[in-house]
């Protein structure tokens, strides 16, 4: 499933990497960020932490980051899709608004198609509350302008996928 | 529609192109698309679960309310353009904005949001690259999902400089770049935020949106407020149904198996001062919904599949070919959303091929639709007469095609051929060209067998031959040929006199009670004589009896019941010559006329998507004829005959049949089968008048050669 995760998102031009765990793909990261302005989104507190002494902006200067850092609820393998729960919406700025967004992802919450996820949208979206559910899949693009496609015209022009393979 | 715009758009080089790459390009990434997923049952669901909706919308709507109440959301239900209109204002008036910055919504061009809000001094602000560009330009989207597929890069290049105030090359990557940056501000500075929607769930109250850019989740993100315009008919019962929208709806627009971004929104996120209203568009669709005709248009999802195969939309693209909403469903939609006044024009200018019916998301007939929709429009000047007078009078109608060919003669040579025949005594149509009505119709050679002695062979399956207009009047010797192929492969053939028309020119031009009249005489003539079959070398003819007739006569249950009984044994001459595949004698190899030749395949618009026949054909060709066949590309796209459009519409007409004419030149065969008198009258008319050198036969023709040659 992680394979035919990759060839699809790699197929819509995000960019995959495999870690076989967390510390290696929070290291990656770290590496990526380091100097740069960063946004990021509700993330696990082990990995939020251990991203400590990374540039983060505040939350009303979000436009001004350079990188956008997320976590995957999920991941569909037939489409490389990626699913963002983020009903706060500093935590989705961070995900629209940089030119660059890694996401990490748990191989372990990928399944084989949109029907596959039902149940968990079914579940996030009859919880009690307001709700905003994302499936993202590669970069922002357009053919807008005589068909040719074109990419990063509103989002991110740049879509890294972190896959941790632990366990 | 006014000449002159068609004329304009037809010699729009770029447009022509950019709809000729596209037309072409689409179903290669639709298909891939859809690899290892079954289209039919996933639109079958659909279209389903859609109907099912629409039976009990106003129940829809409300659960939906409810609920997105319930999360949070404020649900505001407009029944005019007018009320959405000032709704919305008020929603931005009580924030005390001034800026709407907006993200795609048919919905917002569908009651011109932008114009009410501009006088009330609002600035509105699309964000879709496309939308801007037109908004831009000041004009309305071309495309449903590719709102500016008619604009070039040096279009937009000089929009945009003008936008800017500074110079911006046309470079397609850099004018994105122009975009996303000047538009970056207006999200940010966006007091409010306008978008459409895919889909609504009416459990959770949850809104879907499918975009690729974006700009969705930034419009619906950044603003404090956020406001969904969505048609009523958006609503599905739950996430089940709205997965199965999402599943389709790229697939079909675009040919992508998903878009960028699909979003799924449930009440305002963010807390206090965050506010989320939904304003329900019905403008005319709760009482569609009602309507026991029309009621089927409401099941469309917005994919634009229809204007993307449409053969007449890849000519003139979606500013003649719609209204707001444009292509095959945006015809059918204008009349309910935007008066019947907007739609007289351009109802006339489907062709009736079908195509759109065959990748329709939802399964909707829309050709049907449009047919059944100029029912309803003013008919022209002339008409009345014509369909009413004439045709339902066999005699006269026959005397005046006779006339015709007395008449015709000073003015033969080039020119006009039509299909259906009634509209040459069109007032309307009478100036413009006739076609070449043969001396002596098949009827009158018909009628002089019939009176010789002939031997009956009670063991020999009956058939009757309806043979259509077209042919009986134009072409004589096809009807020779359908008679003496299938005496030969064993059939006993008749041909009854009281024939006459079918009615489909009278269906088309929105005379039902005429369909209907023609249909009864039709159905009466052909059940008199004891039968085991009637056959038609017409598609539309075929059509008509199979499935028109029963359609027409289901209000009368003892007329429905024979419309049936004629419809289940009326085959088309591909499909009666196949069941004598292998034929009895055998044929003898290689005969010196018909064997051993090279054809390439037109299929009949109406043969194949109006009767499901498309193999028997190949099968004849290929087993009976001994022919091979060298298929061309989009075998099965229209010739741009359409009966009487090639005289409505003779640029358009002249169009459709040169890419036709460059798929038959690029097989090489010297030969075009077909099994249509029309495609035929067409297709042949083309490649003479291009000098050519290509043969077009019908089918039929072909096998009486090679059945007339192994015998010898």
């Amino acid at each position: 499933m992680v394979e035919q995760f990759t060839t699809a998102a790699e197929a819509v031009g995000a960019e995959v990497k495999r870690f076989p765990t967390m510390n290696e793909a929070v290291n990656a990261i770290r590496t990526r960020a380091a100097g740069r302005a960063v946004a990021a989104s509700a993330l696990p507190p082990p990995v939020r932490s251990a991203l400590d002494g990374l540039d983060f902006v505040p939350a009303d200067a979000l436009h001004t980051a350079e990188i956008g850092l997320s976590f995957a609820q999920a991941g569909i393998a037939r489409t490389g899709s990626l699913l963002l729960a983020l009903s706060d919406p500093a935590g989705r700025s961070a995900t629209a608004l940089p030119p660059v967004h890694l996401v990490i992802l748990d191989a372990a919450t990928i399944v084989a198609d949109l029907s596959a996820l039902g149940t968990t949208l079914g579940a996030l979206l009859s919880s009690p509350g307001s709700a905003y559910l994302s499936l993202i899949t590669g970069p922002s693009r357009t053919a807008d302008i005589e068909r040719v496609l074109t990419i990063g015209v509103h989002g991110p022009k740049e879509l890294q996928i972190l896959i941790v393979e632990e366990n | 529609m006014a000449k002159d715009v068609i004329r304009q758009k037809i010699n729009d080089a770029f447009l022509r192109r950019a709809l000729k790459n596209f037309a072409a390009a689409y179903p290669v990434a639709r298909a891939r698309a859809f690899e290892g997923l079954d289209f039919e049952e996933l639109r079958g669901r659909i279209s389903a679960f859609k109907q099912a909706g629409l039976r009990d919308l106003p129940e829809l709507v409300a659960r939906f309310t409810a609920s997105a109440e319930k999360a949070g959301a404020m649900v505001h239900l407009c029944a005019t353009p007018e009320e959405a209109n000032r709704t919305i204002h008020g929603i931005i008036a009580a924030k005390g904005a001034d800026f709407l910055v907006k993200s795609k919504a048919m919905t917002s061009e569908e009651i011109e949001l932008n114009h009410y809000l501009e006088e009330r001094g609002v600035r509105c602000l699309e964000t879709d690259l496309g939308e801007w560009i037109i908004q831009l330009a000041g004009e309305r989207p071309s495309h449903m999902v590719m709102p500016a597929i008619h604009k070039n890069r040096e279009d937009v290049a000089e929009l945009f400089s003008r936008a800017t105030g500074r110079e911006c090359p046309p470079d397609i990557p850099q004018l994105v770049r122009v975009a996303r940056e000047t538009l970056r501000s207006g999200f940010l500075a966006g007091q409010v935020g306008l978008s459409g929607a895919n889909v609504a769930m009416a459990d959770s109250g949850a809104i879907g949106i499918i975009t690729n850019e974006g700009n969705g989740r930034l419009v619906t993100t950044l603003p404090r407020t956020h406001i969904a315009l969505i048609g009523v008919e958006k609503i599905v019962p739950s996430l089940a149904e709205a997965l199965d929208v999402i599943d389709i709806l790229p697939k079909n627009a675009t040919g992508q198996k998903i878009t960028s971004y699909v979003s799924f929104i449930k009440g305002p996120t963010g807390g206090e001062g965050r506010e989320l209203h939904i304003v329900l568009l019905d403008n005319g669709r709760l009482r569609l919904a009602a309507d026991p005709d029309f009621s089927e248009a409401l099941k469309c999802v917005k994919c634009g599949a229809c204007a993307n195969v449409c053969p007449i939309y890849e000519i003139v693209g979606g500013h003649v070919f719609g209204h707001i909403y444009v292509g095959g469903i945006g015809l059918v939609l204008t009349p309910f959303f935007h008066g019947f006044d907007k739609a007289e024009e351009i109802l006339k200018l489907c062709i009736g091929c079908k195509k759109c019916n065959e990748v329709c998301a939802s399964k909707i007939d829309i050709e049907g639709l449009i047919v059944d929709l100029r029912d309803k429009v003013r008919k022209p000047v002339g008409q009345k007469f014509l369909f009413g007078t004439l045709m339902k009078n066999r005699k006269l109608f026959h005397a005046a095609l006779r006339a015709a060919y007395l008449a015709q003669k000073p003015f033969q040579g080039e020119g006009g051929r039509i299909r259906h025949l009634p509209l040459i005594l069109n007032r309307e149509t009478a100036n413009r060209s006739l076609p070449p009505i043969a001396e002596k119709p098949f009827r009158d050679i018909a009628h002089e067998d019939n009176s010789k002695p002939k031997t009956q062979n009670s063991k020999r399956e009956k058939v009757l031959f309806y043979s259509g207009c077209l042919a009986d009047f134009v072409f004589p010797e096809m009807c020779r040929d359908t008679v003496t192929s299938l005496e030969t492969l064993g059939y006993e053939m008749s041909f009854p006199q009281k024939q006459t028309c079918c009615g489909i020119p009278a269906r088309y031009s929105g005379e039902m009670e005429v369909a209907r009249d023609l249909a009864r005489i039709n159905t009466d003539v052909l059940l008199e004589e004891e039968a085991d079959y009637v056959v038609t070398i017409c598609p539309t003819c075929t059509m008509s009896l199979r499935h028109d007739f029963p359609k027409l006569l289901s209000a009368d249950p003892a007329w429905r019941e024979k419309a049936e009984r004629l419809a289940a044994k009326t085959f088309n001459f591909s499909e009666l010559a196949a069941r004598k595949i292998p034929p009895i004698p055998p044929l003898s190899k290689g005969g010196a006329e018909g064997g051993g030749i090279s054809v390439t395949y037109h299929d009949a618009c109406h043969l194949k998507r109006g009767c499901g026949v498309y193999e028997e054909p190949r099968r004849v060709l290929t087993e009976l004829v001994g022919a091979e066949i060298r298929e061309m590309a989009d075998c099965d796209k229209c010739c741009g005959f359409g009966g009487s459009y090639s005289i409505k519409y003779p640029e358009i007409s002249r169009e459709v049949l040169k890419n036709k004419m460059e798929n038959i030149a690029a097989t090489g065969a010297r030969t075009v089968a077909v099994d249509c008198p029309g495609c035929k009258l067409q297709i042949e008319g083309g490649l003479e008048a291009a000098g050519a050198g290509i043969a077009v036969e019908h089918s039929a023709t072909l096998l009486a050669r090679r059945l007339g040659a192994c015998r010898t």
